[in-house]
């Protein structure tokens, strides 16, 4: 259940996208749970706010299928914290939810903006 | 596509280490969000408490991973059975009365389902039995006494080389040889047998061979096969015994080979009595040996023919075929007479009427459970409204309608299976019971046992069972708008009154199918009352039957027959406590024997339409010490050896001499030319094959008449003047003063062969009885409760009554009218169905119709005066209610 307050767009992500975007940051390399989170709302210049509430059943999730692997490393700061990093499934996987993200992102531009062509 | 199985199920038995995993890593991400915070120059509890708000609820996203690691189902279930042990042990009273009933039901049904599993659903345990057919004969002209006849040896060849439908034929005959030479003298009952029958049956032995064909023919045939129990018993089940030679009737036969333990043949009686009798448990087989020239095309039906039916060939194929065959041998044989033959699935020939008896007692037993259901139901229902509370409070929660639903049902059949294992115990011990009490007659009772199929029914009728008491509570409680159930309190929950229809509708059903049960049971009863009240035509009481053989080596000549049987009456005259004695050839009940036709000098009737009677051989006193009343003329006494003289039964005197005086008429037995024999006295009609049906005619003749007997076997019969079974010592001491080397078949009261005459049907009387009062106690038990809980419910509403001035017997009158007025609604639906459901009932009947009115009004009364009874404690103690007391209680 989304938590109240959030900004505007964040009850609105669609389905799996959540899943895009984190397969999307660890292309950079591994990073655990906060830089993620930090990495996303920094690159969707804050309209994106990611909700905790969501983003570790999605890291379990994508964890469990086997689309990343994870393991105990020292943060920068010399706190210990959970990597994770993509495994070679999660890098076809990318690809491919990418390539359809964009067809999708298309097909809807299409339909919002018919007059024009 | 998401997560395949065995990955989650791997993941489910990891969950714990998974949560673990997920709350370090969410402290991680708190000490690192700190951090920042702290590098943004927050104070440290600032920086703290805004990470924290930052990452939101972290058992809540323990939790949703959790889930995704668990099977829900699974995890929900678990959940629901420890909760549903914890309230049925927090309520013992009732969890013990709803295991103890469910498990009486269930018991009890898994019992009779052992029954219908061995008997009727695996009658023959043949290669592919359900091709086997017997075949019977029909002769046309006899089928007003005989509807069908068995087969017999010169038809049977026929068949067997010119019938295309059949794979294959073979018959069967009974017989009853000596054994000697293995202990005492004893005689054995077996069958012969075409050399083919046991390749038919698809039967391997034991030890050694099977018969060879050429053993069929007479002088061939002295080769035997032992059946596995008779050649454990007599033959310490010595290996060695095939090839050895075993003296049969003075004969010797070689024992060629063993039957398999699993080895089992029915009784002449399942295939419609055969003239050899074949009792139950034949002993040994031996080929049939005999000359199908000396036997005529239209006489001796004395065999069951099994036929197994040509793969692809439909059974009315092969009576197509069978009858164009019949026709030619009636012609052939030219006695202006036809032939023709039906065939019946050996299967159901065995179970005969077992079925429907055994049907119908499932179908009572299943209704006891029905009863036991609706109860539960019922008590259930009582108990939903504190439920229902509890219910809300869950919904107010966040359950889920499903969920409650769920949790409900598994209680129940968490009932069910207690019941159930508890059941299928008591199953095991009730079977032992009711093996011993069924009648013999049932085909393969010694093998009823619970086995894989039977414990599988227990289960499906104990989830079933769960099921269907659980339901109506559950979707009642599904139903239930919390916000009402909290709001109203823990006390006063006022029943509304769809639920108190509903009880009320379950109580007119529960009273329904009682009274039903109990119509069938008494209509069971009565029919059992009115077939021992029919007159046999002999008085059963105090008199002794013993039967004996003649061994044939050493009786050859009938005349030394006759003095043996004269010297033991003798002897047995002047026994203390003998009133009277006598021998006759066989004993009423015990089926027919020597039927020939009765034919009058100066007519000539074509062969078989020629009146026939059962002929039976008797000494003086035999009709005294059976009790059976002299009508006309005078009994058979000493002087009427060698005489041709005999005694009629009435019946035969009313068709042969019809308005005339039947003494002194003179008759041919049967075929015989030159005898004739004068009617001296006319006797009573005696029940000759059963109870229930009517007399066969009768001819008497003395022993020592001039006419062929092999006077083989014969049985004494005593009067005694003290209870019969004592004179049992003495009676076989006379017997064995006289021959010591004659062996006594059997020793048994006249009184105990009658009872065992209708052991089926007081079997199935006895246990539709049984159900039907268990239907009627368990269904006054329910209005009992359900009264009793409207008078606990309603004591503020009586007290007020009182208070105003109602009297104790209006209150009494009130609560017995609401009371009843179900009651009288589920008889009046009984009633109905007992009528509608009486052409059913029809073919189990005897001297009474399906809509007795006695039997209706008897059960009526009882139905009526037990609720009666059920609603009347309750109400009393209704009108002890202290309307003080009853006001001040809320």
């Amino acid at each position: 259940m989304p938590k109240k307050g959030s900004p505007p767009l964040e009850g609105e992500l669609l389905q799996g996208t959540l899943d895009l975007l984190i397969l999307q940051t660890l292309v950079l390399g591994p990073a655990h749970g906060h830089t993620i989170a930090y990495a996303i709302e920094h690159r969707s210049e804050e309209v994106l706010q990611v909700e905790h509430g969501s983003l570790y059943p999605a890291l379990h999730r994508l964890e469990d299928r086997g689309w990343i692997s994870s393991s105990w490393g020292t943060s920068e700061n010399n706190r210990r914290a959970r990597y994770y990093q993509l495994t070679p499934t999660g890098r076809k996987q990318l690809a491919q939810q990418t390539s359809r993200w964009e067809e999708l992102v298309r097909a809807i531009d299409r339909v919002l903006r018919p007059a024009e062509e | 596509m998401e997560f395949d199985f065995l990955r989650r199920f791997r993941r489910f038995f990891r969950r714990r280490y998974w949560d673990e995993e997920r709350k370090r890593e969410l402290e991680a991400y708190l000490e690192i969000e700190t951090d920042e915070n702290l590098a943004r120059s927050m104070s440290p509890e600032e920086a703290r408490f805004a990470a924290t708000r930052k990452l939101g609820n972290t058992t809540r996203i323990r939790e949703e991973i959790y889930n995704m690691n668990s099977l829900g189902w699974l995890e929900s279930l678990w959940q629901d059975l420890r909760y549903g042990l914890r309230v049925l042990a927090r309520s013992p009273g009732f969890t013990v009365v709803a295991v103890l009933t469910l498990a009486l039901g269930i018991g009890a049904n898994t019992a009779i389902f052992s029954m219908i599993n061995s008997v009727l659903l695996r009658p023959l345990a043949y290669r592919e039995a359900q091709q086997l057919y017997l075949v019977r004969e029909i002769v046309p002209e006899l089928s007003q006494t005989y509807p069908t006849l068995p087969a017999n040896l010169p038809n049977f060849r026929v068949w067997q080389s010119e019938c295309h439908s059949f794979d294959e034929v073979a018959i069967v005959g009974g017989s009853a040889m000596t054994l000697t030479g293995y202990g005492e003298a004893e005689e054995i009952s077996g069958g012969m047998a075409s050399s083919n029958l046991f390749h038919l049956l698809g039967v391997v032995p034991e030890l050694g061979r099977t018969f060879l064909p050429e053993e069929d023919t007479p002088g061939k045939d002295h080769v035997i096969m032992l059946t596995d129990a008779f050649w454990r018993d007599r033959f310490r089940g010595d290996p060695g015994i095939v090839g050895r030679t075993v003296a049969f009737n003075g004969t010797p036969f070689q024992v060629v080979g063993v039957l398999p333990a699993s080895f089992r043949f029915p009784r002449g009686a399942q295939f419609g009595g055969l003239g050899g009798g074949l009792p139950s448990g034949a002993q040994y087989f031996k080929p049939l040996g005999l000359d199908p020239k000396q036997f005529s095309p239209l006489g001796e039906f004395d065999f069951a023919a099994i036929a197994r039916l040509r793969p692809g060939t439909s059974a009315g194929q092969a009576l197509a075929e069978l009858d164009v065959i019949q026709a030619r041998i009636a012609k052939e044989a030219n006695q202006g007479v036809g032939l023709r033959a039906v065939i019946i699935p050996l299967e159901g020939a065995v179970v005969g009427t077992a079925r429907r008896g055994l049907l119908l007692l499932l179908v009572g037993v299943g209704a006891v459970l029905l009863i036991i259901c609706t109860n539960l139901a019922n008590l259930l229902l009582a108990r939903l409204p504190a439920r229902a509370r509890e219910a809300g409070i869950r919904t107010a929660l966040g359950a889920s309608c499903g969920r409650l639903v769920r949790q409900l049902l598994t209680e129940s059949a968490l009932l069910a299976s207690l019941g159930g294992i508890l059941g299928v115990g008591l199953a095991h011990f009730g079977l032992q019971w009711l093996v011993a009490a069924a009648p013999a007659d049932l085909p393969r009772l010694d093998e009823v046992h619970l086995d894989g199929r039977v414990l599988a029914f227990a289960a499906l009728t104990s989830l079933i069972t769960g099921i269907v008491f659980g339901a109506l509570p559950a979707w009642r409680i599904s139903r239930a708008d919390p916000q009402q159930t909290l709001k109203a309190g823990a006390v006063t929950i006022t029943e509304d009154r769809s639920a108190r229809r509903l009880r009320e509708s379950l109580i007119g059903f529960e009273v329904g199918v009682g009274t039903l049960l109990l119509i069938v049971a008494g209509l069971l009863t009565t029919s059992m009352v009115r077939l021992l009240g029919v007159d046999k035509g002999f008085s059963a009481e105090h008199v002794l039957a013993v039967d004996v053989s003649l061994p044939p080596w050493s009786y050859t000549k009938l005349a030394q027959k006759e003095e043996f049987y004269e010297n033991v009456l003798e002897r047995v005259r002047v026994l203390p406590g003998v009133k009277a004695a006598g021998w006759i050839s066989r004993l009423p009940l015990q089926g027919q024997e020597k039927v020939d036709g009765i034919n009058l000098p100066g007519q000539s009737v074509p062969g078989l339409q020629v009146p026939v009677a059962n002929y039976r051989y008797v000494s003086p006193g035999y009709f005294q010490a059976m009790g059976i009343r002299l009508i006309q003329g005078r009994l058979l006494e000493a002087k009427d050896r060698d005489l041709d003289v005999a005694l009629v039964s009435e019946s035969v005197a009313k068709k042969m001499w019809p308005g005339e005086n039947p003494l002194g008429k003179q008759f041919r037995p049967g075929d015989d030319e030159r005898s004739r024999v004068r009617v001296v006295g006319v006797v009573a009609d005696v029940r000759m094959v059963a109870l229930e049906e009517p007399p066969f005619m009768m001819v008497y003749l003395p022993v020592g008449s001039p006419r062929p007997w092999s006077g083989s076997y014969s049985s004494l019969v005593v009067r005694a003047a003290v209870a019969p079974e004592t004179l049992g010592p003495t009676v076989r001491g006379a017997i064995r003063s006289v021959d010591s080397g004659v062996p006594i078949r059997h020793q048994r009261t006249m009184a105990d062969i009658v009872s065992d005459s209708v052991a089926v049907r007081r079997f199935q009387m006895g246990l539709a009885s049984l159900f039907a009062v268990f239907a009627l106690l368990l269904a006054a038990l329910g209005i009992y409760g359900v009264v009793a809980y409207s008078v606990a419910r309603r004591r503020q509403e009586l007290g007020l009554r009182m208070a105003l001035g109602a009297r104790a017997s209006d209150l009494r009158n009130l609560v017995l009218r609401q009371g009843l007025s179900p009651v009288v609604a589920g008889w009046a639906a009984g009633v109905l169905a007992a009528l509608a459901a009486g052409r059913l009932m029809r073919g189990l009947l005897f001297g009474v119709t399906a809509d007795d009115p006695l039997t209706f009004a008897a059960v009526t009364l009882v139905v009526l005066a037990t609720a009666a009874l059920a609603c009347y404690l309750p109400a009393s103690r209704a009108t002890r209610v202290d309307p003080m007391v009853a006001l001040r209680y809320e």
